[in-house]
């Protein structure tokens, strides 16, 4: 009984932060009209990027985005905080939010329980594509990215370029 | 006589329970810097940190204790590509919610060669202990304001100084109140 109620519980946080990236991910789709990118293989990919993934990381779950600045309204840096404020919230908690004119990019890091584990959520949107990955990290792993968003930055780019 | 003494507390707890938010103008900032940072460690995320940091590992363990009755971090850092990127109605808004006798000033800088200001600000509590930091750094490119909310002694600033996106402080235990003009 007692196991039932465990894995029910662990089937629910699942769950929820399966639908935290999904929600995010279509909220950007109906927001700047588009789709995700078809990844192949995007099923394997993980057991590719153990290299690139930094330590304290596991499992991940990503979403690009391509041709965004199609969209009149993107790349407007309020516009944009104010449509990340929207759908944040939940189980998700905004930690870090970053702005780069020189580099035209703007990073949002979230993070929520998950079971066992903490969850981080990296969105970085570029001259005009996106970004949104999902990934089980340490605290100490999430603290780092806390202290230094450069390093999600450049986390989010090498899953990409894999 | 008691009556007096209670009327007298309900005037008072006010003042001493002044609560700081940050300004909704700082957020305008963004549009407008070059570069900006926000970072919101709330009491959630904390005590998140503290459940999740193991005491077993020494660097874990150090943080969890960094951050044990904190109850959040809010650090709002913008970089502006000229002078005068910002006001200093900007900072003022900063400024006037920090009023004794909650707040006191433990430190103030002001450079006049280079126009940067530093203020520290402490909040004390009603039995005498630190309830809260705010710190304000204003350069003329460059404007940084940190608030850090619970209980606080002052080694643990220093540890906090220079992480999450707050400024270096090399505050000593003997806190002094002093102007600098260069």
């Amino acid at each position: 009984m007692r196991l039932r109620l465990l894995s029910l519980l662990l089937a629910a946080t699942s769950a929820t932060y399966a639908g935290e990236f999904d929600r995010i991910v279509h909220a950007i789709e109906a927001h700047y009209g588009t789709t995700r990118t078809h990844i192949p293989l995007m099923g394997v990919a993980d057991s590719f990027v153990k290299v690139a993934r930094p330590a304290g990381t596991s499992g991940f779950t990503l979403a690009v985005f391509e041709n965004l600045d199609s969209s009149p309204s993107y790349g407007q840096r309020a516009e944009l905080d104010q449509f990340m404020r929207g759908v944040s919230g939940g189980a998700l908690h905004s930690l870090v939010r970053v702005h780069s004119r020189a580099n035209n990019e703007s990073t949002y890091i979230f993070a929520g329980e998950a079971g066992r584990s903490t969850r981080m959520l990296i969105a970085t949107f570029q001259r005009n594509e996106a970004t949104v990955i999902e990934v089980k990290v340490s605290m100490e792993t999430l603290l780092k990215m806390v202290e230094s968003p450069e390093r999600a930055r450049k986390f989010s780019g090498s899953v990409t370029d894999h | 006589m008691r009556i007096a003494t209670i009327m007298l507390a309900a005037c008072v707890a006010p003042l001493w329970a002044q609560e700081f938010k940050l300004p909704a103008n700082l957020d305008r900032l963004s549009a407008k810097a070059e570069n900006s940072v926000e970072v919101t460690l709330d009491g959630s995320l904390l005590r998140l940190a503290s459940r999740f940091l193991s005491d077993q590992d020494h660097d874990q363990a150090k943080a969890k204790k960094l951050m044990a009755g904190l109850e959040a971090i809010y650090v709002r850092s913008f970089e502006f590509a000229g002078d005068g990127g910002y006001d200093m109605a900007d900072v003022d808004a900063v400024r006037a919610q920090l009023r004794a006798p909650a707040w006191s000033r433990i430190v103030g800088v002001k450079s006049k060669r280079c126009g940067k200001d530093a203020d520290v600000y402490l909040k004390t509590t009603e039995n005498g202990q630190i309830g809260g930091i705010v710190v304000i750094s204003a350069e003329p490119r460059q404007l940084t304001v940190v608030n850090i909310a619970g209980t606080l002694d002052p080694g643990k600033v220093v540890d906090l100084s220079g992480r999450f996106h707050i400024p270096e402080l090399a505050l000593s235990s003997q806190y002094t109140e002093r102007t600098e003009s260069k």
